[in-house]
């Protein structure tokens, strides 16, 4: 007779199929497309793509636009985020959420907010933001939340006795150099590493502002030459790309991957005579990045006329994006959280890294696989229906909720849930009434960073959304090419609101620590 | 024959030898004080003969029946029998002392009625019926200590492993414990093991010791 197979395993399975459904089932789809031309195996469309002349320019430019971003967010946001932690900053809080902001929202909001300052400025200007500078500027402000968030996770909880320690022997510099960076080190690379992924695969901003890259010539292969075979070739070196991005992080930052038993309490620099400075510093930085932008583009939105034009026109795709964001970020809170309760162990590194892949593939990429994979006769019933839309969600985003639940559930002492096994509860007992009672607030972080994400995404809802059913960043980069500025701006202050309200929440929910509900 | 034998039982954790070739043969009812340096393995030996951990080499037998051989776990945990009271208590907050009590009866399908009763019984035994609703955090720590003894015992488990619970009260408070401890363990009759580095704890609650050195008995 064979071993009983536990409830644990079956689910842990089902977590898995799904994810492998969402997300690597389009990845083979595209790398199986790739290389087949008119029913047969062929490398012609690689051929075609690295023999022609615009292959390479686009690798170049796309790779030199992530660098440049990366160093940008890297100069600016591991300072930032150290302060935040570490420091007595006047207003530090304030200042965190607020750089933050560029990050729920759609990139090219961001993009379309320079455009608009810079027609108040001038031609040079202009000719200056429609290129690699713009592109740096904007894409910068969009990941820039990035580095300073896990900068400030990673030093928050460096343990304050290992800095006391220090201190005893060294001024602030030093115990920063020595101490608190290496600790962090590991956090602030991963941030690194997530930027320059995310930089490489980024659609919606290049495009907007005129900068060709790789990710814009796979979907224009896509969307308007409709050349599968392509696309699909001009998606794979990103997708490989993301790959190795992944396998760096998971190869050489694994083994520096501490954890520390926080006291809960960080040790604070205090800057005495240079806090006025540094918070007159950090202000004039969220106003240049986050305001001046967002002013502009919001500008010409409080009208009720216009208002009025963004609701009928866009009205319904106001509430499928909020409808289809929630139902994902439910599937992706419960999933995560499962993923994240069998990753606990550390077994599950495959998985770990395969779901970090897909958060790094670029969204083109993913969407492309997804239709290519549901695109038949008798999978129509997905294909033509929200679920695609779902899938892409869960497959690209399902890393942020696993890692989310992951870093919740290692607040929870194991002995918890041993004393429960001890006492003779089953799996999922033991899930429901210890382990999800002791994460509520976890799985409320994970559902609002899974809604903001969802809700802010372009690429996948551009181009997996049913006729007719787009949500409302795709429907406004549709809109923007023909409608009036001030209904362009009214619905793009619509999209702030539904992106900003969970973001706010999140603001409230995340500073209380503790590991009770 | 022992009640429990631990059969050149070995454990590593990485590079780390925890436990080499560790034979042990404790008897029903016996009071036996695990006793030795922090790291020389005797928290292992608890979690392998609770079954949180799987011996790589060995076999452990509980009651004739053997429970992990050879690299597997033959027994889980909930099936062994035995209760425990962890070094950092492990007291779920979200519950009240009742609930933290009612949990493994609930699990173990106990009838309700009986399992309440079995629960104030418990709690009147260690002194602490009279906070039944309250939760962890509104207990002292000499009161926690008795809520993880209660929930341990609760079960009527025959074997009751304990990792150096006492290490963080005073004196007096460990004196009243102990003797909690000697009163319940005459009344319920269970096998008792016990670690420590305290010599004084050991004095007081063995009736055997065992002394341990680099993952063997020394």
């Amino acid at each position: 007779m064979g071993r009983p197979v536990k409830a644990e395993t079956v689910v842990l399975w089902l977590c898995v199929a799904l994810v492998a459904i969402a997300g690597l089932a389009p990845i083979a789809a595209i790398a199986f497309e790739s290389f087949r031309h008119n029913g047969h195996f062929s490398l012609n469309y690689y051929r075609e793509l690295i023999s022609g002349a615009r292959f390479w320019p686009l690798l170049g430019n796309s790779i030199r636009l992530a660098l440049a971003t990366t160093a940008v967010c890297g100069l600016i946001g591991v300072p930032a985020g150290i302060l935040f932690a570490k420091s007595d900053l006047p207003l530090r809080s304030g200042f965190m959420w607020l750089l933050t902001v560029p990050f729920v929202l759609p990139p090219y909001l961001v993009a379309l907010g320079w455009a608009r300052v810079v027609a108040r400025i001038g031609a040079s200007a202009s000719d200056w933001l429609f290129g690699f500078g713009g592109c740096v500027l904007v894409l910068s402000s969009v990941f820039l939340p990035i580095t300073i968030l896990l900068t400030f996770a990673s030093s928050s909880n460096v343990d304050r006795r290992l800095e006391e320690a220090a201190r005893l022997v060294s001024g602030w510099p030093g115990v920063l150099r020595r101490v608190t960076l290496p600790l962090s080190a590991p956090g602030i690379a991963f941030s690194l590493v997530l930027v320059f992924l995310l930089a490489m695969g980024e659609l919606s901003v290049p495009s907007f502002l005129r900068y060709p890259s790789l990710p814009v010539l796979s979907f224009t292969q896509f969307a308007a030459s409709y050349n599968f075979g392509a696309a699909t070739a001009a998606a794979v070196p990103l997708a490989f790309i993301a790959f190795v991005g992944v396998f760096v992080e998971s190869a050489f930052l694994r083994d520096r991957d501490y954890r520390f038993q926080s006291t809960g309490q960080t040790l604070f620099i205090s800057l005495s005579r240079k806090r006025s400075g540094l918070a007159a510093l950090m202000a004039a930085l969220c106003f240049a990045l986050v305001i001046l932008p967002l002013a502009a583009l919001f500008s010409d939105a409080f009208s009720l006329t216009a208002m009025h034009e963004a609701m009928q026109r866009a009205g319904a795709s106001v509430v499928r994006s909020v409808m289809y964001s929630a139902v994902a970020a439910t599937i992706l809170m419960a999933l995560g959280f499962l993923l994240g309760h069998f990753m606990r162990g550390g077994r599950q590194r495959v998985l770990s890294a395969f779901t970090l892949a897909l958060f790094a593939i670029p969204g083109t990429v993913l969407s492309i696989g997804l239709v290519r994979l549901w695109n038949t006769p008798c999978t129509w019933f997905i294909y033509a229906t929200p679920a695609l839309l779902i899938l892409g969600y869960t497959a690209q985003y399902c890393a942020v909720t696993t890692r989310l639940s992951l870093a919740g559930l290692m607040l929870i002492p194991t002995s918890l849930d041993e004393a429960g096994r001890l006492s003779g509860a089953m799996w999922a007992r033991r899930l429901f009434r210890i382990s999800i009672p002791l994460s509520t607030r976890t799985l409320v972080c994970a559902w609002l960073a899974a809604y903001i994400l969802c809700l802010r995404d372009v690429p996948i809802a551009l181009m997996t959304a049913p006729p007719g059913g787009d949500p409302l960043p795709a429907r406004i980069l549709t809109l923007m090419a023909n409608g009036a500025p001030p209904m362009i701006a009214s619905l793009c202050l619509i999209m702030a609101i539904a992106s900003l309200i969970p973001l706010v929440i999140l603001a409230r929910v995340i500073p209380s620590r503790g590991i009770t509900g | 024959m022992s009640y429990i034998e631990v059969d050149r039982v070995s454990k590593s954790f990485g590079d780390r030898v925890a436990i080499n070739q560790l034979s042990l043969h404790i008897h029903r009812s016996e009071r036996l004080v695990l006793f030795g340096p922090s790291g020389c393995g005797k928290t292992t030996v608890l979690r392998l003969l609770a079954g949180l951990e799987v011996p790589e080499q060995g076999s452990i037998r509980i009651d004739g029946r053997v429970v992990a051989s050879a690299g597997k776990n033959l027994v889980p945990p909930e099936k062994r029998d035995l209760g425990m009271v962890f070094q950092d208590l492990a007291l779920w907050p979200h519950m009240t002392v009742q609930q933290n009590l009612m949990f493994g009866l609930n699990a173990r399908r106990v009838q309700k009625h009986e399992a309440k009763v079995r629960v104030c019984d418990m709690l009147r035994g260690v002194g602490l019926e009279h906070r039944i609703d309250a939760k962890p955090h509104q207990l002292s720590g000499g009161e926690q200590q008795r809520v993880a003894l209660a929930r341990a015992l609760v079960s009527r488990p025959s074997i009751l492993l304990m990792d150096e619970p006492l290490s963080s009260l005073d004196d007096e408070r460990k004196d009243a414990i102990v003797s909690d401890l000697l009163g319940l363990q005459s009344q319920f009759g269970f096998t008792l093991i016990y670690v420590t580095h305290d010599r004084v704890e050991t004095g007081l609650l063995a009736s055997r010791v065992c002394q341990m050195r680099d993952g063997r008995v020394a």
